[in-house]
């Protein structure tokens, strides 16, 4: 096996036609934190999408630990130990807080189908053990407090960090963040790298997609650019940050945006 | 120290336990039959309120608890006892196969399809076609309940066995609750592409509360049929299926509490308002409307955050 835990290869993702994703190649290390970033509409919330399943790319392969996993169902990815967040925070917002970080633990819960109408002394150890572990990660991202406050009555920065618990809690060995830091203020950036690294010290793989270059940059490991679907360039962040290519796709943007 | 709820729950329990005492025959009868709806209210809210499929087809499932009781009775001679399994299993069998090729389907489409399924059983049904369903008439004369020599005939006797029937429902609704199935039906009824990215086959956990709620419908079925000792194809048509629909969405979807008073508005207050004969069905269908639009989440909506005590310990 390589040492690579997640491989894309000349992965192509098509919607009517258009190209969302072209010919895209990257490889993730274990334990590494791997950044992608790009202009808005560059494609990699789209990738994102594709490593967990929700979209199947027409053309290329996705491997995890060395096997083909493009077109597996998403609820299978997470079972593979792919896990994620999402852009636009997908919470069960009339649940309360511990309950949805238990939705993490579901992967882990041990419970048969006969425990959902009768329960069992193994059905007591599975469930106590899997509370107590929605109560380790609401400590972790000090969430006890909201335990039973239904997650959608809390501010952005907080719900934010619910989706990581809830994603923690399944244990996964790749982490998938999709803009974590998108409408948090500077302190909750602050605490939200350092939880990162902490993630990180657990010997989880995280691979972000982050608008705060400042976090991105001092975060990651390897960052991938992409522009239009394609790869425009790759490398370690003092190496990307003083691409030209990688200037003038930003820049460009910019002045686009100008003129708008 | 005892929550309003509880308290509530208690005096409820006491107050129909003692029931039977207080009424006569007739308003015994509705209060039995209140029970069995109950049960099936129930059954159909597993399905609508907790994993948010939008099944208007449960009223099939419930009949076919009852005609398995009455064909294996009258027709097969079997003692009623004895078709209690069945009745359970083939409402079970059903739900499996029928609703495996629909799981997938968004709301408004499978609403249309179970639907569909339930016309095409009243027209089994009435139609006679295994010569075993009675066609339009139904089938009579079934048996009572009988245990070594004891036969449970009186009215009061068929209002306890209900009792104890919705007491079961209701044991099996509450694990449903708190354990990771009934969870994970409600993580997919709330967002489900956020479900799925946790690891929950939607398919698997629809169809589980598919079958488990056919099943409690056709349990709730075969009392039915031993209350009135007949079946016929109305009391499972369509019409009826709505009612059960609305029984959740009116009491509370995923709300115990909500559903048995669901079940009393839709139920038992148009037999009180008997004497306004058809007119009493206007109030009743205003009174849908105004639900609807006032308290959309019902009138007793569920309250999640039960959650064990040892991770409360923080909350302020």
């Amino acid at each position: 096996m390589s040492e690579y835990i997640l491989e894309i290869k000349n992965v192509s993702k098509f919607f009517h036609g258009l190209v969302a994703i072209n010919n895209l190649s990257m490889k993730v290390k274990k334990g590494q934190i791997y950044g992608i970033i790009g202009p808005n509409g560059a494609g990699k919330t789209t990738l994102f999408n594709c490593i967990t399943g929700i979209y199947t790319p027409e053309e290329g392969q996705i491997l995890w630990k060395g096997k083909e996993i493009k077109g597996t169902t998403p609820y299978k990815i997470a079972e593979l130990g792919i896990l994620r967040t999402f852009q636009t925070i997908r919470l069960f917002a009339e649940m309360s807080v511990a309950e949805n970080i238990m939705s993490g633990r579901h992967i882990k819960s041990k419970q048969k189908w006969y425990n959902g109408i009768i329960h069992t002394p193994a059905y007591f150890k599975d469930e106590k053990e899997n509370w107590l572990k929605v109560g380790e990660l609401m400590e972790f991202f000090s969430l006890s407090e909201y335990a039973t406050t239904p997650a959608g009555d809390l501010s952005y920065g907080i719900q934010r960090r619910i989706e990581m618990a809830r994603a923690l809690a399944a244990e996964p060995e790749l982490l998938i963040l999709d803009e974590p830091a998108a409408g948090l203020n500077e302190n909750e950036t602050i605490e939200l790298t350092k939880m990162i690294r902490k993630i990180q010290a657990m010997g989880v793989t995280i691979m972000m997609i982050e608008h705060d270059m400042e976090m991105v940059m001092s975060l990651s490991e390897y960052i991938t650019v992409i522009n239009f679907g394609a790869k425009i360039s790759a490398g370690i962040p003092s190496f990307v940050q003083d691409d030209p290519v990688v200037i003038e796709a930003y820049i460009g943007s910019d002045e686009e945006d100008d003129h708008a | 120290m005892m929550n309003k709820t509880s308290m509530i729950a208690i005096a409820l329990l006491i107050f129909m336990g003692f029931y039977p005492l207080f009424v006569d025959s007739a308003w015994l009868a509705v209060g039995t039959t209140f029970l069995v709806f109950s049960v099936v209210a129930f059954s159909q809210d597993i399905i609508l309120g907790r994993a948010g499929v939008f099944h208007m087809g449960h009223a099939m499932f419930f009949g076919l608890g009852a005609y398995t009781t009455a064909i294996l009775n009258v027709q097969f001679g079997w003692p009623i006892l004895a078709t209690w399994a069945p009745s359970v299993l083939v409402p079970m069998f059903f739900a499996f196969i029928l609703a495996g090729p629909i799981i997938h389907l968004r709301g408004d489409y499978l609403l249309v399809a179970t639907i569909g399924f339930n016309i095409i059983f009243i027209q089994i049904l009435e139609n006679d076609i295994f010569g075993l369903t009675g066609g339009p008439n139904g089938i009579f004369g079934i048996d009572i309940v009988r245990v070594f020599g004891i036969e449970f005939a009186s009215g009061t006797y068929m209002y306890y066995m209900a009792f104890i029937l919705l007491g079961i429902a209701l044991f099996i609704m509450r694990n449903l609750d708190r354990s990771k199935f009934g969870r994970a039906m409600f993580y997919i009824n709330k967002d489900e592409i956020a479900a799925q990215s946790m690891g929950i086959s939607i398919r698997y956990y629809k169809l589980y509360a598919f079958v488990v709620g056919a099943g409690i419908a056709g349990a709730a079925g075969s009392m039915f049929s031993v209350q009135y000792s007949a079946v016929s194809p109305e009391a499972f048509n369509v019409t009826q299926s709505i009612m059960f629909f609305t029984i959740v969405l009116v009491g509370g979807s995923a709300s115990l509490p909500g559903v048995l008073i669901g079940t009393f508005i839709m139920f038992v207050l148009p037999e009180v308002f008997r004497e306004f004969a058809t007119a009493r069905y206007l109030v009743f269908g205003l009174a849908m409307i105004l639900t609807m639009i006032l308290r959309p989440r019902g009138i007793w909506p569920v309250r999640f955050g039960n959650i064990p005590s040892y991770l409360k310990k923080d909350v302020k």
